[in-house]
């Protein structure tokens, strides 16, 4: 991406972002009791200002693209094997969806012991025993910290009951 | 409370082993932090800031700044060694640090980084210890428009200096304001965008929204490519830093260091255009300027004084007017939070042992940064040889336990995540993440001030120059904005200009 390519689409999710404050989430929102006097004291008031000066700053970043130069150097180094790359994006984004889904069930230390391995997988780790033994090792030394000597209540799930 | 008094209620509250363990454990986490290649000391304090909910006020805070320090310094070890600063604080190190450990005297590079930081960092500290208390019984009386413009002004030089685009700092400032108007109103007690979600009455817990903003964009980095931050380290070689060394880049480091101390305390910038203007400063003063870039040990000395001498320094605005100055500080402003206090002038008469206290730990800090990191330059080796692809699922385990620890709540799991996309997003398209967290902690802040104001005044804006206080905040943001746009015309010119040129 050149700097002007970025200046222009940050530009325009920033007028679509305002647009949307104004026009649908603030008044969906954002209850306002029916007796404030005073717009300015308005709960709605403060998000209303920051909805418009997101507005004028996407027409700022809009306004100063388009004086860019087109062809301008890009702003990151070429990325080598995107692809690849981008699924071990989309294997991340699994790995937190999944996390979500399996801490209230599996317990945090199980869970993180999944989330530990699967991510060193994930990014292709060249000591895989040793990835194995901290996935075992680390949610554990951390359990034991939170719920032994902070006093967290760290969730057992429905499986595992540690003391 | 004479001077006596305010130092002896420091030193009892400090005068304990605890407290100066956590502090020589903070600097060593720091240092090794600062040190691996892909983490930061912003980094390092992040993930500190859970393990400090179970201790003493003190003894947390004391621990995060330890870290604090360390990780100003260990960034210049891999820095020196292999070419790649630890912190983006250190890139003015690589200059001639590289150059020398090319040369086979890393080791005395590494000694004089060492030597200059801990010489910045007494004098960043005693800057801090004389100028806080004086400016916060100056802000004793400032009222609410006072506030306001006062934070008005911190975000706009934050927005303005922290990234490469006036815009898209601003963009960001923005975007941390309006996560945090998610919540009850402040006044009234009304949903503000909370979806009748309770989890969302509060706002945003701060921990979550750091944490993803600082911490998973750099695990998701390191997914999209897990090679990067791989180099080789060179020898420590045979020569060492000598007193000599450190007589003729004397002036250079004390001057880095105020540089530090000056830039340090106006919010927002930060480290390393202080560590360049030092090493720029140094460079064009010096008899040896010929061999700057090439291996001269006086270019190490002013960047690293440079980069150091902004530690104690940032802490000056966020105890004296509870402004973070740079994001470290703002994680610690989050941390004082957490345990009650609240940064600002306040604090140095409602709980003035503790200010003292962390005045006498953070004296103590410069003298464990000497013996941490003399150990450190010797032990960088094991750091650097931490398996990276081990260390993402680690680090990511780890936020996961701290922001749950919080409150107790999955939920914040949840919002780490999407923060730490957010994050991510912010990072592909070069929109600095500071001024969204230090916007997302002002912004509550900033709309209670002027909230108040309005209430004040019933509604009449005027309140807002009220007094000479508000005019000189005021003139400070006209000027700060219209430097800014200046320089940024200037670069756009420049810019067309070369470009104009290399055509012909």
């Amino acid at each position: 991406m050149t700097e002007r390519q970025v200046q222009l689409r940050l530009g325009t999710g920033a007028l679509i972002a305002a647009l949307f404050l104004t026009l649908y989430a603030i008044p969906a929102w954002v209850s306002s009791p029916s007796n404030v006097g005073n717009v300015i004291l308005s709960p709605l008031f403060w998000p209303y200002a920051l909805a418009g000066f997101t507005g004028l700053t996407g027409l700022g970043l809009v306004f100063s693209g388009m004086r860019m130069a087109p062809d301008g150097a890009p702003l990151d180094g070429p990325d080598e094997d995107a692809k690849a790359a981008w699924m071990r994006l989309a294997g991340m984004a699994v790995i937190m969806g999944v996390t979500m889904f399996l801490l209230p069930r599996l317990g945090m230390v199980l869970t993180s012991m999944l989330v530990f391995a699967a991510s060193a997988f994930l990014v292709r780790t060249r000591h895989p025993v040793t990835a194995l033994i901290c996935a075992v090792i680390i949610p554990l030394v951390l359990y034991a910290f939170f719920a032994h000597v902070a006093g967290v209540a760290i969730p057992q799930g429905n499986y595992l009951r540690l003391p | 409370m004479s001077f006596l008094d305010s130092l002896a209620a420091g030193l009892s509250l400090v005068g304990n082993i605890e407290s100066f363990l956590a502090l020589f454990i903070g600097v060593a986490v720091g240092v090794i932090g600062g040190a691996i290649p892909g983490m930061s000391a912003t980094m390092a304090v992040a993930l500190t800031l859970p393990f400090t909910f179970a201790m003493q006020p003190i003894t947390g805070i004391l621990l995060l700044l330890g870290v604090y320090k360390g990780g100003i310094f260990g960034g210049s070890i891999p820095a020196i060694l292999i070419k790649t600063p630890g912190t983006p604080a250190s890139s003015a190190t690589i200059l001639d640090g590289y150059p020398m450990a090319e040369k086979g005297e890393a080791g005395r590079a590494l000694g004089m980084a060492l030597w200059a930081s801990c010489t910045a960092d007494v004098i960043s500290n005693l800057s801090l210890i004389l100028f806080a208390g004086w400016l916060a019984s100056f802000a004793l009386s400032f009222g609410p428009p006072e506030f306001f413009t006062l934070i008005l002004f911190s975000l706009t030089i934050i927005a303005g200096v922290s990234g490469d685009s006036l815009l898209r700092g601003a963009l960001s400032a923005l975007l941390g304001l309006l996560l945090a108007t998610i919540g009850l109103d402040l006044v009234y007690g009304t949903n503000r965008f909370t979806f009748g979600d309770p989890n969302m009455m509060g706002g945003l817990n701060f921990i979550a929204v750091l944490i993803g903003l600082f911490a998973i964009p750099e695990i998701l980095a390191m997914v999209w490519h897990p090679t990067a931050h791989v180099g080789k380290a060179r020898s420590l070689g045979k020569n060492w830093v000598s007193f000599a060394d450190y007589r003729r880049s004397f002036k250079s480091i004390v001057r880095g260091s105020f540089i530090g101390v000056f830039l340090g305390s106006i919010p927002g910038i930060g480290a390393a255009p202080s560590a360049f203007l030092s090493y720029s400063e140094a460079r064009r003063t010096s008899k040896n300027k010929e061999n700057f870039g090439k291996g001269e040990i006086e270019g190490v000395a002013a960047s690293e004084a440079g980069n150091n001498g902004v530690a104690g320094a940032t802490l000056i605005p966020l105890l004296a007017l509870g402004v973070p100055g740079d994001v470290i500080t703002a994680i610690i402003i989050g941390a004082f939070m957490i345990h009650g206090l609240q940064p600002g002038p306040m604090m140095f008469i409602l709980n003035v042992d503790i200010i003292y206290g962390l005045f006498i730990g953070l004296i103590v800090s410069s003298a464990f940064l000497f013996l941490i990191g003399s150990v450190a330059i010797r032990g960088f080796k094991y750091v650097a040889d931490i398996p990276k692809r081990i260390l993402i699922p680690a680090v990511l385990v780890l936020c996961i336990y701290g922001v749950f620890a919080v409150n107790n709540n999955i939920f914040d799991v949840g919002v780490m995540f999407v923060m730490g996309w957010v994050g991510y997003l912010m990072v592909r398209y070069h929109i600095p993440a500071a001024p969204f967290l230090i916007a997302f902690i002002l912004g509550p802040l900033l709309e209670d001030n002027f909230r108040q104001s309005m209430l004040m005044s019933g509604s009449d804006p005027l309140i807002l120059v009220r007094g000479p206080i508000t005019w000189f905040f005021w003139s400070l943001t006209v000027l700060t904005v219209v430097a800014i746009i200046r320089a940024g015309v200037r670069a756009v010119k420049g810019g067309a200009l070369t470009s104009g040129n290399l055509e012909n």
